[in-house]
């Protein structure tokens, strides 16, 4: 199991469009992706479910990876994060 | 186990109305045919030069009386194949055949007992010590009457056997009799006994019924009102006749002596007394008082139980329930055939036949207490009440006192019914639930898995064949023959003879757009598991979403952005919105409503997830223009407002205001189509969901 955290620096947070990215590039990986924020946590390939996370800018967030790719998907999904949040 | 039984009831009661729809039709032709093929009728108004015998309408009219005989003679069989039909839950035909072989079976059965015990003579008659009317022909067969309670019997019984063994595997060697074929062989087996038994139990109802006789002969207003009670509690045992036979044909309804002549029986005195009508001064009440209540309630008080079985129809199905009872009065009213009304409500709400029934019986015993003596030669509807009572005069019959008291009658149905339908909730015609059949049958499917793996396995099998015939969309036709699934195809390219292959298929062979997949004499289990799949399936299939909001949709990749076009959101449709308020789309519950209030998520009782973005890059506006009504976890019904949008505010500020809705789930074998383009009212159906390869 992999974990990290990351704080939104786009001050807008994670609304639709970038959910949609973020569900897309957590498909990519065979791995569980899973989101923590504050007391919730979901798969990161429900876009619903990501949505209703309603993270903001400045809030931190915990992605928890664990899977047979997991290091590729860690790193992957953190790229991802610091590229469009 | 309440709620189960009363679900069985109401399934019982839709599958007595297929047969019942036809009784209406054959109750007007029976009633007009006898009432003007009646002698004396013919007589007493001088129309026998028009329709005597001989003439062409007199022909007619006796084929009209034989047509509707003819269905009244064999209703027991047609409720025997119409309740097998209504009850079994796949492969109705076979139910309906072997309700068929069973009910000859049964009355076989019986008829050879009562020769064995030498009521039925060698000669084929009935022997002479047998009580009249118990014994008498069905279908040719000379059997116990049991009236449409027979039928009944078999139908449940038939129904209840191919639910259990319609699907049951015989070792290899007997395979060939597996399955459907299964099931006439098991209802011979079972109905010979059925039938044996029935000698021996259904005496003792009649002779139950026999003994009543004797009660009502003894004791005046009240043995009419028994009478009554007790003619009208046995229409549905079909037994009525042999109960008021005696009484307007025998001694046991009363002896008077007419113009001379002892005559005797109600009917009888009636007539002999119509014969003589000049020197009588009015006719006797205490003969008719085996008949002239049935006008009260035939003509006004059934039909007042009818309106009120209308007007408690749910609003979507009174069309279909105000045709079935519009006829079913109409028929009562006229000619005084009741089963069509009273088989409406018998079974599924057996309280309302109490009601029937003892507001029926009264009316025998009011009649002879306001000594109303009005003849029939049939049964209590209008035209016997024009041609013996209005006719013959107020001065004779008293026809005039079954005005109020039936208008009396009306009300009383019609407040009694309506009061315990209501209340009680019963399932009278129109207010069937809609899915209760669909609730019924995964219940009982549920009870019927003797484990799930067995189920799932099925499943898998019906799946892959699916799968290997090109998806459910490729399949045309499904068949079998002894050993071979024959299938017709619209694509025989997306056909995959491997798959085919790995469902335990000895062998596959193409012909054009016919594939013939080669299992064994198992076929016929494995051809009913895939049209219960298939049928399953297709439920869960495709799904509707309404728009909530009114405004011009279009497809989803026509939308003035990028990441909603291209589907990364999800598939879906969007809609240039004309009003401000968005609505809930179906019932469901709202996921979540992102904090700059531009977007809402949505999930449907059925587990459509939604999300509704209004306007494009709305996110920006910071929640201005926007003011939503609900809260995340809020359950909402379809219709119920879920936000106001200040839409000038959204054109000023924002690049477009139109809303994609998109499903941001769904399967890799779906598709949405747009089932609307252009102007769409809120609540219209907007897009489904569906298997893709479906056209569009």
């Amino acid at each position: 199991m992999k974990s990290f955290r990351y704080t939104i620096t786009d001050e807008i947070g994670i609304h639709a469009r970038p959910a949609g990215l973020l569900v897309k590039e957590a498909g990519k990986y065979e791995s569980s992706i899973r989101i923590k924020s504050g007391e919730k946590s979901v798969e990161a390939t429900g876009l619903m479910a990501v949505m209703s996370l309603g993270v903001r800018g400045g809030q931190t967030i915990e992605i928890v990876v664990e899977g047979s790719d997991e290091e590729k998907a860690a790193a992957g999904m953190k790229q991802f994060l610091e590229q469009n949040l | 186990m309440k709620d189960k039984i009363f679900g069985v009831l109401q399934r019982v009661g839709r599958s007595f109305m297929l047969p019942i729809a036809i009784l209406p039709v054959a109750g007007l032709l029976l009633g007009i045919g006898s009432s003007f093929t009646n002698e004396a009728t013919l007589e007493m108004y001088g129309l026998t030069a028009v329709l005597g015998k001989g003439t062409f309408l007199h022909a007619l009219l006796l084929i009209m009386n034989a047509v509707g005989s003819v269905i009244f003679d064999n209703l027991p069989i047609l409720f025997a194949v119409g309740v097998a039909i209504g009850m079994a839950k796949k492969e109705k035909e076979v139910a309906a055949l072997s309700a068929v072989i069973a009910y000859f079976v049964m009355n076989i059965a019986t008829n050879a007992m009562l020769k064995l015990n030498g009521e039925i003579l060698d000669t084929g008659e009935v022997a002479a010590h047998v009580l009249e009317g118990t014994i008498a022909s069905s279908c040719g067969i000379l059997t116990l009457q049991m009236g449409v309670f027979g039928g009944v019997i078999v139908g449940l019984g038939v129904a209840a056997l191919h639910n259990r063994f319609y699907k049951i595997q015989l070792p290899n060697a007997l395979s060939f009799f597996g399955g459907t074929r299964f099931v006439p062989i098991i209802s011979t087996l079972v109905y010979m006994f059925v039938g044996i038994l029935m000698y021996f139990i259904w005496p003792v109802v009649q002779n139950a019924i026999g003994a009543l006789g004797g009660l009502v002969t003894g004791s005046g207003y009240v043995g009419t009102l028994i009478f009554g009670l007790i003619k009208r509690a046995l229409i549905p045992f079909g037994l009525h006749h042999v109960f008021y036979m005696p009484f307007w044909h025998t001694a046991l309804g009363g002896t008077m002596d007419v113009a001379g002549q002892t005559v005797a029986g109600g009917q009888n005195i009636f007539f002999a007394q119509l014969a003589d009508a000049a020197n009588v001064a009015h006719f006797s009440s205490d003969a008719t008082r085996f008949f002239s209540g049935e006008f009260i309630f035939m003509i006004f008080g059934l039909p007042g139980a009818a309106l009120a079985m209308y007007h408690c129809a749910k609003p979507e199905k009174k069309k279909a329930a105000g045709g079935l009872l519009l006829s079913a009065s109409l028929a009562c009213m006229a000619t005084g055939i009741t089963e069509p009304i009273e088989f409406s409500f018998l079974f599924v709400a057996p309280i309302l036949f109490v009601v029937q029934v003892i507001l029926a019986g009264s009316a025998y015993m009011i009649a002879h207490m306001l000594d109303i003596a009005v003849g029939l030669t049939f049964s209590g509807g209008f035209i016997d009440l024009l041609l013996f009572g209005i006719l013959q005069g107020n001065e004779k019959t008293s026809w005039m006192l079954i005005l109020p008291v039936g208008i009396v009658y009306f009300f009383l149905y019609y407040f009694i019914f309506r009061y315990l339908i209501r209340k009680l909730d019963l399932k009278t015609p129109g207010r069937e639930d809609e899915d209760v059949e669909l609730k019924l049958y995964t219940k009982a499917d549920v009870q019927e898995q003797k484990g799930r793996k067995a189920d799932a396995q099925k499943d898998a099998v019906s799946e892959a064949i699916v799968r290997g015939l090109g998806g459910k969309s490729n399949i045309a036709d499904i068949d079998c023959c002894a050993t071979r699934l024959r299938c017709t195809v619209k694509d025989k390219t997306r056909i995959d003879g491997k798959v085919l292959k790995s469902t335990g298929a000895s062998g596959v062979l193409h012909k054009g757009d016919g594939v013939q997949i080669i299992y064994g004499p198992n076929v016929t289990v494995i051809k009913s598991n895939l049209e219960e799949y298939m049928s399953k399936s297709a439920l869960t299939d495709t799904v509707r979403i309404s728009s909530p909001v009114k405004g011009i949709a279009q497809k989803l990749s026509a939308v003035p952005d990028e990441a909603f076009a291209e589907g990364m959101m999800g598939d879906g449709v969007f809609v240039l919105p004309q009003e401000e308020i968005i609505y809930a789309p179906e019932d469901g519950s709202v996921a979540f409503v992102f904090d700059t209030k531009h977007a809402i998520g949505f999930v449907t009782d059925l587990g459509v997830e939604l999300l509704i973005h209004v306007g494009i890059d709305t996110v920006k506006l910071q929640g201005k223009g926007f003011e939503v009504f609900v809260k995340a976890g809020d359950k909402v019904k379809k219709g119920e407002q879920l936000m106001r949008v200040d839409l000038d505010y959204v054109k000023k500020h924002a690049p477009s205001v139109a809303t994609p809705i998109v499903c941001t789930k769904i399967g890799e074998n779906q598709q949405v189509i747009l089932l609307k383009e252009g102007l769409v009212e809120v609540g219209q159906p907007l897009f489904e969901i569906a298997e893709k390869g479906r056209k569009i």
